[in-house]
């Protein structure tokens, strides 16, 4: 049972806002956008899925990638599979991606030292998820330590 | 006895004897083997008045049980003895081939004490040692005795080589294996050229091993082997070698840049960062016996100032040590002078952190264009350092290269000024390139408290605290932030113990990470029979540990030399520990109090010490 999740609507909700503003943020952007891959995140509790297209050219102006909630069928380079919890608690800076992996709560697949560059540059977006939470009205989601 | 064969050549340079040594059976279960073992032989045998390059002086070679098993990271060995830059107790890990050809030569190590008459090599055959002159190699870079070693003794043959720095006496100067694999730290190559050895070459061998468990053994490397192979650490390491996350740990402060006064830069990151190596000069990946990892580089640079032939390229540590401390984003640059580095035969980390100091006291006006002989040592300018600062310290000439050919503390207690202060060191042995303060405050306890000095290998913090291990057999489960001193104590105890374990049973840090404790436990019991329990395993890396500083007590190391520089220690300006003050002496206490250590001398207390059998 989801600690933060209701259901999967809710994270789509969710990461669709976080990943409209990250990718059209024109600091962090290109800089997300340089890693040049596609990469699907597959959530469990809620099931959910979320792929990011950093290689084809973005289906909107102004943005520097595209994302798609749900399944699709655009071939992922990389995935990674995750509770939601574990996932929401990471993008606010909490939880460390190799013990993540290490412990087997994380899997991945594909070429995930595609991944390399791109984990560096999202750092940079930990502090705005508890932002866009705000923002969204769901302030009751943020995690402090 | 299984695995190991139980024999160590014990060779006299003063005299060209050479016999054949068979330790007692329980040794090598108490004290596992390699570093372990190493360190039992030396403390039982070693004189202790014995200055670190007297003819006198012990030098050991020592396999781990597993050194011949056909499974990925295990043939390993270390060198030990008297290190002439720390001048305590040191030991030096290396992979490549020549372990496994030792092993089935029927050997387990080689302890070699006196001095050759004249340049000399040993070269070993199927049961037997000669010692040859080596007139004809003396002089030579290491990849030119290589060569002429294949030449003479044929293209399977495997070496352990010492370069001009050797041959010089520089406190730093290491062996390379095959050209290509170090013991890098400590001044091992020091303590050949002291003894007139310039190589160590054995024939290449048949495997002709037995094991406790042979099918038991196999069943186990073939289950183990796949999972490393897709673990990420693997993969990241096989396509972009040890660098691999350099651009990664920049971003948290890890990466210690212009003699540890910055720690963020971003074109550095990506520049020197190890898929920025691959694609840009990677012409094939190289492996140590029988690993899955490859994580070695062959790299060529071609149409470049810093053009360098097909060989190794340089490890993270290389990269770092003569890149980012000396404040070059210059990848051919960097490439170039770990090319020169190694040919020269000596230590990248010291010789990089060395010269950064230099660099530093010579911008402070603490070292004079008189003491760098008209060389101006400017922060990135790796020209220099490739054409004449790393030659001049190889050769221990002149002013600037006698001075660095010490190492950085006693070249800053030379010159005074308080230079000592912005060295990056501990108990002398400078400091590998991951920076606690942004990297994890739990490596600043592991650099102050392992035996041989700052060390991140040693001892398994570096990894425990990253993330990459999970030992819940042995009560490690939980995870650590970096940044804090939070069970960081606790977690050094078990390090200590796991660190001395994987240097004695020999794994290679990068490609045990994938196993569980119990594998470990199960990869060395199968081979050698020890019958070792999760707890008595346990306390044999922790036995080691004591044993390692009780030998470094007996050479005067006490409490106070567990200390970081100052350097070390003010807080980052970048990174995630900008401005963050790493509580040392409070973790340094809790981990005295944890380990039952005594408060001034710095070793485990008589009860511990009898406990362990170690008195």
């Amino acid at each position: 049972m989801s600690k933060y999740y209701k259901n999967t609507e809710e994270l789509y909700q969710i990461y669709g806002y976080f990943l409209e503003k990250v990718l059209g943020d024109p600091k962090i952007g290109p800089k997300i956008a340089k890693s040049g891959i596609i990469i699907k995140f597959i959530y469990t509790d809620p099931d959910a899925e979320i792929t990011i297209d950093l290689k084809n050219k973005p289906d909107k102006e102004g943005v520097y990638g595209s994302f798609y909630l749900g399944k699709c069928d655009i071939e992922p380079d990389v995935w990674s599979k995750q509770p939601a919890d574990h996932s929401h608690r990471f993008w606010h800076g909490l939880e460390n991606p190799i013990a993540g992996v290490t412990k087997g709560i994380i899997k991945q697949g594909g070429k995930v030292t595609a991944m390399l560059k791109l984990l560096p540059v999202i750092k940079s977006t930990f502090q705005q998820f508890p932002i866009i939470l705000k923002e969204i009205g769901r302030e009751d989601l943020i995690v402090t330590k | 006895m299984h695995a190991n064969t139980g024999k160590i050549l014990r060779i006299n340079l003063d005299d060209n004897s050479i016999s054949v040594f068979s330790p007692d059976e329980e040794l090598y279960k108490k004290y596992i083997g390699g570093s372990g073992l190493a360190a039992k032989l030396f403390y039982d045998m070693a004189d202790f008045n014995c200055p670190a390059l007297d003819p006198q002086a012990m030098l050991i070679f020592m396999n781990g049980p597993l050194a011949g098993v056909k499974f990925s990271g295990t043939s390993r060995m270390s060198a030990a003895g008297r290190s002439p830059l720390t001048n305590i107790f040191a030991e030096s890990s290396c992979g490549g081939h020549f372990p496994p050809q030792l092993r089935y030569a029927g050997f387990d190590g080689i302890i070699i004490t006196g001095k050759a008459a004249k340049p000399s090599l040993i070269h070993i055959t199927r049961g037997k040692a000669e010692i040859v002159d080596a007139g004809w190699l003396w002089g030579t870079p290491i990849s030119t005795a290589n060569e002429k070693i294949k030449t003479k003794f044929g293209t399977q043959s495997k070496s352990l080589v010492i370069g001009p720095a050797g041959e010089h006496l520089v406190s730093f100067a290491c062996i390379l294996s095959n050209a290509h694999h170090a013991f890098g730290r400590c001044g091992f190559g020091a303590i050949m050229g002291s003894k007139n050895l310039k190589a160590i070459v054995i024939d290449h061998q048949n495997f002709n091993q037995s094991y406790y468990d042979s099918a038991k053994l196999h069943t186990l490397t073939n289950e183990i082997t796949p999972r490393i192979k897709e673990h990420i650490f693997t993969q990241v390491l096989n396509d972009f070698g040890s660098a691999g996350n350099l651009e990664g740990h920049m971003y948290t402060g890890d990466v210690p840049i212009k003699n540890w006064s910055e720690n963020f830069n971003e074109e550095m990151a990506e520049n020197l960062t190890g898929s920025t190596i691959s694609e840009r000069y990677l012409t094939r990946k190289a492996s140590c016996a029988h690993c899955v990892v490859a994580c070695k580089r062959i790299i060529r640079i071609e149409d470049s100032p810093f053009a360098i032939s097909e060989g190794p390229g340089p490890e993270y540590e290389t990269v770092a040590a003569l890149g980012c401390m000396l404040n070059s984003s210059d990848l051919a640059a960097v490439c170039k002078a770990g090319r020169v580095c190694n040919d020269l035969g000596m230590d990248s980390i010291s010789a990089g952190a060395t010269i950064a100091w230099a660099m530093e006291a010579f911008e402070k006006g603490h070292l004079t264009l008189h003491e760098t002989d008209g060389i101006a040592l400017e922060w990135g300018d790796l020209c220099t350092v490739i054409e004449k600062v790393l030659p001049a310290i190889a050769a221990r000439k002149g002013n600037l290269g006698m001075l660095l050919s010490h190492g950085s503390k006693k070249a800053a207690e030379h010159i005074g000024n308080n230079s000592i202060s912005y060295t990056a060191q501990s108990k002398g042995l400078e400091a590998p390139m991951h920076d606690p303060r942004g990297g994890g405050h739990g490596h600043a306890l592991a650099y102050a408290v392992s035996p041989r000095g700052a060390c991140h290998v040693s001892t398994a913090m570096h990894f425990m605290e990253t993330g990459a291990c999970n030992y819940p057999e042995i009560g490690f489960e939980f995870d650590l932030e970096a940044l804090t001193d939070e069970k960081k104590p606790e977690t050094m105890v078990l390090a200590a113990s796991i660190g001395s374990i994987e240097n004695s049973a020999c794994f290679c840090q990068y490609a045990d990470r994938p196993l569980s404790f119990n594998e470990m436990l199960e990869l060395v019991n199968l081979s050698s029979g020890y019958g070792h329990t999760l707890d008595s395993f346990i306390e044999a890396g922790l036995r080691i540990f004591h044993l390692k500083r009780l030998i470094n007590h007996r050479y005067g190391t006490v409490r106070a030399d567990d200390a970081l520089t100052e350097r070390m220690l003010e807080p980052a300006r970048e990174g995630d520990g900008a401005g963050i003050l790493i509580n040392f002496e409070s973790m340094l206490n809790k981990f005295y109090s944890l380990m039952n250590f005594d408060d001034q001398k710095g070793i485990a207390k008589e009860e511990t010490l009898r406990k362990l059998d170690l008195l």
